[in-house]
């Protein structure tokens, strides 16, 4: 009874309360959208690490994130390869270069990334099988969201790097994250030759693959002992939490997107409110009116939170299934692993839920005061 | 709800605000939720038309600074914050034309030199600018320190507004740079961009000691900066430098430098339409709101409006009202919602340490915007005032 009063009342004006749906409906969108955004940041600053394979990360004392790691001895890494646990340790080189053959004679940064291809450290297969190519001397294979200002990357054009001829060897498909604008792979003897100062001998990271069967936090434990505190040993999840509180807390990117979130956070939860407010209060003659007719506090206060609820999910629903085609749309053009997940699905419901919920309570204490006398003065 | 009919009041009243305002005022409550709902929706746009500013001006605040009329740059630079230096010589060469009062260079590092915080002895990546302590050719905002003294080798100042981790605030009697113990000597309060955490500023022969140029010799210059001679012709000046100096040093105006900057970051970056997006949406659920607000205040008075029709008020009189009420509580939504963003831009600044400022032209912006979403929403609404029926009310 009191859901089908609610649904009469939500019916009889068609108009008004489709304008009422479609506020909830963008002020929900918002919260999610921020929320995609914010999640993009810290995603943007893992995208290397989610994209490759190991289940520890071996780093300098220094390192600070990603693109800052510090350096430390490759003889660290030959000391992990004698350790039982251990199927694979594979050295990482960083560095920034000048491309200088990029569009109107400028030459942006380029973030060079030196490996052994032997090594086939990406979840990707289709990287993997790529990595061949490196072994020819000058080659390099050039990330697909590389910026359009390096100008064209077909395969086979020279390009000057850093004063060098580097051939182009291909594309590959992993995204540029926050490394820089335009991203290559190269073999550690191109690293070396493109970079002559730097030294093989002292690597940016390493990433450590275990047997199979072994537990990374044991595994963590025990190279701990055999590596000494010169360097520091990140498993899987110590990672994503060192990196997501970098970004979230430490960046000004993150701290723009947090703040952006929270105030998009209650401006949506107030437009929720107002809305739903304004709804209840222009049915008070009608509630006033079954108040007369003998209908109780309970049944009107029932009826009210039915009407929020109702307007909410009418709302929610389509704004979710909006805010994932944003999230396809933010994944499409940064690569970055932008998802919806359950909880955070769960978090807007409930705060939208509890919204409802409390403009319906706000609004009752009008409709005590709905006194079937005020009506017909 | 309008009161008891009092004509005279009425006609006295006949193009101006007064009865619309009674209207808004009728039902205080009602205005309140109105005026909170579309405050908030103002709120949402000056938020992010504020952080889309702040994203901008951050890069753009340092550039701003410097002391020059004319710039030379390498030209394949293609963004302020990229080592991409020049030859000393090319700048001698520019000094020699006619019209150049001076030319003087800044030498900087953004991804080159690490400061040790010495209150935890950790290392963090800064940027660093140098220049000849005599020729101080960027302005420092809130400069406390001797400027003279960064002639002194491994000297320097400090930014107070830096990234707290960096330990600059207050500025400590010494630290490291690169292993180089460093005395500092003085701060000043510039504040972090996107990219750099904290500024130190060295003298150049510091800077040539941390990173010797090519060969062991002076260090290539960043940035040349040229001031003119005062009534020449600096377009005439700018291209007699353009001819004196090599085709790879680009020779710009501060405008022109300042252009190319804003230029990379809108191609590069996607603040642009996120945040244009964010005002998008505060725009169409204000409108949402204001639809509403309007359209219940319309139909709750129609028989008002009815009755004043009928006592041979026009139509267009009506309108007006509707209009200008719709003008009224665009205002009263707009003006809490500037003050409440002035303190949030002052929190949201302090914490994230960004140039997020109200300005006039924020102000003015947000204001247009909340108008035209008001009015916008009453000339929707106000078809139902046009169609009122005088013998339909009774």
């Amino acid at each position: 009874m009191r859901f089908a009063l609610a649904w009469r009342i939500l019916t009889h004006d068609k108009g008004r309360t489709a304008l009422a749906v479609a506020g909830v409906f963008m002020a929900i969108l918002l919260v999610f959208v921020q929320l995609g955004f914010f999640i993009a940041v810290p995603q943007g600053g893992m995208l290397l690490y989610d994209r490759t394979r190991f289940d520890l990360l071996i780093a300098s004392t220094g390192y600070e994130y990603q693109v800052l790691p510090g350096e430390f001895p490759l003889s660290q890494l030959d000391r992990v390869r004698t350790a039982p646990e251990v199927a694979l340790a594979a050295p990482l080189y960083f560095g920034s270069a000048k491309w200088r053959s990029g569009e109107d004679g400028k030459a942006p940064d380029v973030f060079v990334i030196g490996l052994d291809p032997q090594d086939r450290i990406f979840t990707s297969e289709d990287i993997n099988r790529q990595l061949a190519v490196l072994d020819r001397a000058d080659t390099a294979i050039v990330d697909s969201m590389t910026r359009s200002m390096f100008g064209p990357l077909t395969t086979g054009r020279v390009v000057d790097i850093n004063g060098d001829k580097v051939k182009i060897g291909g594309d590959y498909v992993l995204g540029t994250g926050f490394m820089g604008l335009g991203v290559i792979l190269v073999s550690t003897q191109n690293f070396v030759r493109l970079f002559p100062y730097r030294k093989l001998g002292q690597v940016n990271l390493g990433l450590i693959q275990l047997k199979q069967g072994v537990d990374p936090d044991r595994a963590a434990a025990s190279l701990r002992q055999l590596l000494g505190s010169d360097v520091q040993i990140f498993t899987r999840p110590k990672l994503e939490a060192h990196e997501t509180a970098y970004w979230t807390t430490r960046t000004s990117v993150g701290l723009l997107f947090g703040s952006g979130l929270i105030v998009s956070f209650i401006v949506g939860v107030m437009v929720v409110y107002q809305i739903l407010a304004t709804q209840v209060s222009r049915q008070l003659p009608q509630f006033a009116t079954l108040k007369a007719v003998g209908y109780g506090d309970r049944f009107l206060n029932g009826t009210v939170i039915t009407m929020a609820l109702l307007i909410v999910l009418a709302g929610f629903f389509p704004a979710l299934v909006a805010a994932l085609g944003i999230y396809a749309v933010i994944r499409e053009e940064t690569l970055l692993p932008v998802e919806m997940s359950g909880p955070r699905i769960a978090i807007v419901f409930a705060a939208t839920l509890a919204m409802a919920a409390a403009s319906a309570l706000l609004s009752m204490s009008s409709l005590r005061r709905a006194d079937p006398a005020d009506l017909f003065s | 709800m309008i009161a008891t009919p009092n004509l005279g009041f009425w006609r006295r009243s006949v193009g101006f605000v007064p009865l619309a305002w009674r209207n808004l005022l009728a039902n205080k409550p009602r205005l309140l939720r109105s005026s909170g709902g579309i405050g908030f929706a103002v709120l949402l746009m000056l938020m992010q038309l504020g952080f889309e500013r702040a994203f901008f001006n951050a890069s753009l605040e340092v550039i701003e600074l410097l002391d020059g009329d004319i710039f030379l740059q390498r030209a394949s630079k293609y963004r302020f914050a990229t080592k991409d230096p020049f030859p000393g010589r090319d700048l001698e060469a520019a000094r020699a034309v006619p019209g150049v009062a001076s030319a003087w260079p800044l030498y900087a590092a953004w991804h080159e030199i690490f400061w040790r915080n010495p209150v935890d002895d950790k290392s963090f990546l800064v940027r660093v600018f140098a220049f000849d302590p005599d020729q101080p050719v960027l302005s420092l905002p809130q400069l406390d320190a001797n400027m003279k003294d960064l002639s002194d080798l491994d000297t320097a100042i400090v930014d107070r507004r830096a990234r707290r981790f960096l330990g600059m605030d207050p500025a400590p009697p010494a630290a490291e740079l690169n292993g180089n113990k460093i005395k500092i000597i003085g701060s000043f309060a510039l504040g972090p961009d996107f990219e750099n955490d904290g500024t130190v500023v060295i003298g150049d022969r510091t800077f040539a000691k941390l990173l010797p140029g090519p060969r062991g010799g002076p260090p290539d210059v960043e940035l040349g900066v040229i001031k003119l001679t005062p009534g020449g012709d600096p377009a005439a000046v700018q291209r007699a430098i353009t001819a004196a100096v090599p085709s790879d040093v680009a020779v710009l105006t501060k405008g022109q430098l300042l252009e190319l900057e804003r230029k990379f970051q809108a191609d590069v970056s996607s603040a642009g339409p996120i945040f244009a997006m964010g005002t998008l949406v505060g725009f169409v659920v204000g409108m949402l709101i204001s639809y509403q607000v309007i359209y219940t205040d319309v139909a709750e008075q129609q028989p008002q409006y009815a009755t004043m029709k009928a006592i041979g008020y026009h139509t267009r009189y009506l309108v007006q009202v509707v209009l200008e009420q719709a003008t009224l509580s665009a205002l009263a939504g707009w003006v809490p919602a500037c003050l409440v963003s002035i303190l949030l831009f002052r929190v949201v600044g302090a914490v994230a340490l960004l140039p997020l400022h109200m300005s006039v032209e924020l102000a003015l912006v947000s204001l247009l915007l909340t108008l035209s979403m008001c009015l916008i929403s009453a000339v929707l609404a106000v078809r139902r005032v046009i169609s009122t029926d005088p013998a339909e009310v009774f």
